[in-house]
């Protein structure tokens, strides 16, 4: 579904990623843990294009999306993206944050947009709020109509950058709550997350990712339990307590 | 995610007071009793005079038109060129940055005086010669001078609304535009329907009391003898102690005249309120300059 | 990715940075052409007009003056409008409260509690005009020309004080020390309101008088806080001192109307004047920066003081 090859990103003169390579199937929920600067956050902006690698080349679904030729639009609409600080945006409703994208990129006819929004936010749980702005709703709420406002671009896959981390511990139950379902029902993801709980329920691989390299790569077991690199192991012993 | 302020600061306080009707009726009465109470008893004079008004009247009414006509020549003008230096400044692209900087820097540096005079002695030379000869030939040369003047003193008000917008682009989020495009939308989709709704309604309220300065500022022109409302009430005063009025029939005139300036600049700052309160977003509050 | 368009893309920040410098030089050619042309710029009547010079170091002193005249002004005015004035309703309430505990625990005559009412109202009816007398001085400065103001002083001093109406200097300073007395006093209200109340709490907790808490605690979060919008509108001011020319008061403009009754083709002169005023307000507005920078503390945003409507120089931003 996605496969990234060998890719490289220079920030000035700060090697970003070393080389990245892995694949994710179809249906599959990958699980990016790894110390802050090791370049999660930019894997997953190379995979929708928000940066431009190097080198090295991104395949969706069988298309190879960095070369010339490809509209960048068109690859971000293959594939959804949630951010840790949820970038709702700031002067519309929920419901017009999710319908912005259906009516703007896609041209949908405006009452079928809303429909569609409705259903989506009636999903993450939201139904009622669909009127509110965004500084009117708790943390976990606005990352739902994130999740929904991507969702509404019907992505073939969907990234989670640290969906969680900027939110209160209370809230974090709900998005992951929403994530998880959306795993069950068949979505492909990439997560970036320190949620252990979720990794080991929910991922199907683990990948631990370190200084622009991925270190290991293997099922929650195997990374939690027994890991056999030893960066990985001092990592994960960190963040187990 | 919020960090923690070394000093706490209480919210800002809403240093502009609601405009409830007590306070409006707080205002009203106290320039009532200013404008013909207090003034008239300490400077001798009425303005509720039939004899004063028959010969200011006709004065006041020119320059008012004057007054307006600038007001509608100079604002749209620095709406625009303020709103376009204001996006080059934030690009990226240098060409456009650099020379937006060199503008706002230099109209800000200046005094509006100083343009003003430097446009009516100078400005003619600035328009290129089909133009003059096309559209400004029916002029006479004085109005073309005035007129020149004034898109000077829209010129200076729109290095300050540079600045505002300015401002307002920069107080919107980077992580805006980068959902925007995430989604799908193009550049120039995100900038018109998430950037630029925002920094509109972010920029409006300071925008407001940049209005209120151009009106002001407009009055500059008397000193290059625009036909506006100081220029025709110093006119007046020429006439006024062959009329038969006393000298501090003076005051009466310049009461008028700052009454009339106090009314334009409070509506239009109390009108972009309101429409600041009618667009209001939650989590969207005005930046502060 | 062929070649150049990758040279282009390593490169760009060169190119554009090119682009942009011979954007502005050209156009300062091409303006400079259309005003000078082929006449040339003649250096021998900027160096013979030396007086101007003089005269941007006398508007500086002019403004330095009416700059600081307006800054007592304006604080107390400003001070004047922190006062907290207590609505008639609420008046009436405490009235009532206090009538009732006397009934129920008669203490004291009932002469020394009338007089405590007249007192108290008395009180709190002076603060109430004192504060709307301030708020209408502001308004009325803010929302009127100072071309007007300045037409105004001298009017005044013509008719009522005509032995002094040739005193220009004194009139103008007088004139502009009032108008920047009223956006000053809008700087140091926002100053002092913005201190956290909790700041004088923690004062007061750990033993500070009322005074002492304005010295030591509230008065130094203040004046960091306004020091960068003081400096702007002493720019502001500085700029408009220009206006007192209307006074026949020594200047730039003034001195052109004397020797070139605005009439002659004299683009060197303005030229000077350019150079002056900009070379003195840029090197103010970095004062300004530097100023911020000296004085911040973390958490302690300068940004945080809102400065309401029309404040002059609210107007000249970073």
């Amino acid at each position: 579904m996605i496969r990234v090859e060998d890719i490289q990103k220079h920030f000035g003169a700060l090697h970003v990623l070393r080389g990245i390579t892995f694949d994710v199937q179809k249906a599959e929920a990958i699980v990016i843990i790894g110390p802050s600067g090791s370049g999660k956050s930019t894997l997953l902006r190379c995979i929708n294009l928000l940066v431009e690698p190097d080198s090295g080349k991104v395949f969706i679904d069988g298309v190879h999306v960095n070369r010339h030729g490809i509209r960048h639009e068109w690859v971000r609409q293959q594939v959804g993206m949630v951010f840790q600080s949820f970038n709702l945006f700031t002067h519309l409703t929920a419901i017009e944050n999710v319908t912005l994208g259906l009516t703007r990129v896609k041209g949908i006819p405006h009452d079928q947009a809303i429909e569609k929004a409705r259903k989506l936010l009636a999903r993450v749980g939201l139904a009622a709020k669909e009127n509110a702005y965004p500084a009117e709703l708790s943390g976990g709420q606005q990352q739902r109509v994130a999740i929904a406002r991507a969702l509404a671009m019907d992505p073939k896959a969907m990234l989670f950058d640290e969906p969680t981390s900027a939110l209160d511990p209370e809230y974090i139950r709900e998005v992951l709550d929403v994530m998880a379902a959306l795993a069950r029902e068949g979505m492909t993801m990439i997560v970036v997350t320190h949620e252990m709980g979720f990794a080991s329920n929910v991922a199907s691989r683990i990948l631990f990712m370190d200084a622009g390299k991925i270190i290991e790569e293997g099922t929650a077991e195997d990374i939690f339990q027994n890991p056999k690199e030893d960066r990985t192991r001092s990592f994960v012993s960190k963040i187990l307590r | 995610m919020e960090t923690a302020a070394a000093f706490p600061l209480r919210a800002p306080p809403k240093l502009v007071t609601r405009l409830t009707i007590v306070h409006l009726v707080e205002m009203i009465l106290g320039g009532i009793l200013m404008v013909f109470v207090v003034l008239p008893s300490i400077f001798r004079f009425s303005l509720v005079s039939a004899s004063f008004w028959q010969i200011y009247g006709r004065f006041y009414v020119t320059g008012l038109f004057g007054t307006f006509f600038y007001v509608a020549l100079t604002l749209p003008l620095s709406v625009v060129l303020g709103f376009l230096m204001g996006w080059a400044r934030v690009s990226r692209i240098r060409v456009f940055s650099w020379p937006a900087s060199l503008y706002v820097n230099v109209f800000r540096g200046l005094p509006p005086l100083i343009l003003v005079i430097f446009a009516s002695l100078f400005g003619t030379n600035l328009v290129p010669q089909p133009i003059m000869d096309r559209f400004l030939s029916g002029f006479r040369r004085g109005d073309i001078a005035v007129g020149l003047a004034a898109i000077a003193i829209a010129m200076h008000s729109s290095a300050y609304q540079a600045e505002i917008f300015r401002a307002g682009f920069q107080s919107v989020p980077k992580g805006q535009q980068e959902a925007a495009q995430a989604l799908g939308l193009r550049p120039w989709q995100g900038m018109m329907h998430v950037i630029l709704p925002q920094t509109f309604r972010l920029s409006l309220p300071p925008l407001g009391n940049e209005f209120a300065v151009l009106i002001k500022d407009t009055s500059i022109l008397a000193a290059i003898s625009g036909t506006e409302l100081v220029a025709k009430s110093r006119d007046l005063l020429g006439i006024l102690p062959a009329s038969g009025f006393p000298i501090v029939w003076i005051f009466a005139v310049w009461t008028v005249v700052a009454l009339t300036y106090f009314v334009l600049t409070y509506s239009v700052t109390r009108g972009l309120r309101l429409l600041e309160r009618k667009f209001h977003t939650p989590g969207l509050e005005s930046i502060s300059l | 990715m062929t070649n150049w368009r990758k040279f282009l893309r390593d490169r760009w920040r060169y190119f554009d940075a090119a682009l942009a410098l011979a954007v502005i030089i050209g156009s300062l050619v091409y303006i400079y052409d259309l005003l000078v042309g082929n006449r040339g710029l003649d250096v021998a009547y900027i160096t013979r007009n030396y007086p101007l010079y003089l005269h941007a170091v006398f508007n500086v002193y002019a403004t330095t003056i009416a700059f600081v005249v307006g800054m007592a002004l304006g604080f107390s005015v400003g001070w004047l409008r922190t006062a907290r004035t207590v609505s008639v309703a609420k008046f009436a309430a405490s009235m009532r409260v206090e009538k009732r505990e006397r009934q129920e625990a008669p203490s004291g005559s009932e002469v020394t509690r009338r007089l405590l009412v007249v007192l108290s109202l008395l009180w709190y009816g002076t603060k109430y005009v004192v504060r709307r007398i301030g708020d209408g001085f502001v308004e009325i400065i803010r929302g009127t020309p100072l071309y007007v103001q300045i037409l105004f002083a001298s009017s005044f001093f013509i008719v009522f004080l005509p032995q002094y109406a040739s005193e220009g200097i004194l009139i103008g300073i007088i004139a502009l020390a009032i108008n920047t007395g009223g956006y000053q006093a809008e700087i140091f209200r926002a100053g002092l309101q913005t201190v956290h109340s909790g700041q004088v709490e923690a004062a007061r907790a750990i033993g500070f008088s009322r005074l002492k808490a304005m010295r030591y605690v509230i008065l130094p979060q203040a004046l960091r806080l306004i020091i960068p919008p003081l400096t702007n509108e002493y720019i502001g001011l500085f700029k408009a001192s220009t206006l007192l020319f209307v006074l026949g008061v020594q200047g730039e403009i003034s001195y052109i109307a004397q020797h070139e009754g605005f009439a002659g083709d004299v683009f060197e002169i303005f030229a000077i004047v350019t150079v002056i005023f900009l070379a003195i307000t840029v090197t103010l507005s970095f004062v300004v920066q530097a100023l911020e920078r000296r004085f911040r503390i973390p958490g302690l945003g300068i940004e945080q003081v809102k400065l309401p409507r029309g404040v002059r120089l609210a107007r000249v931003g970073g």
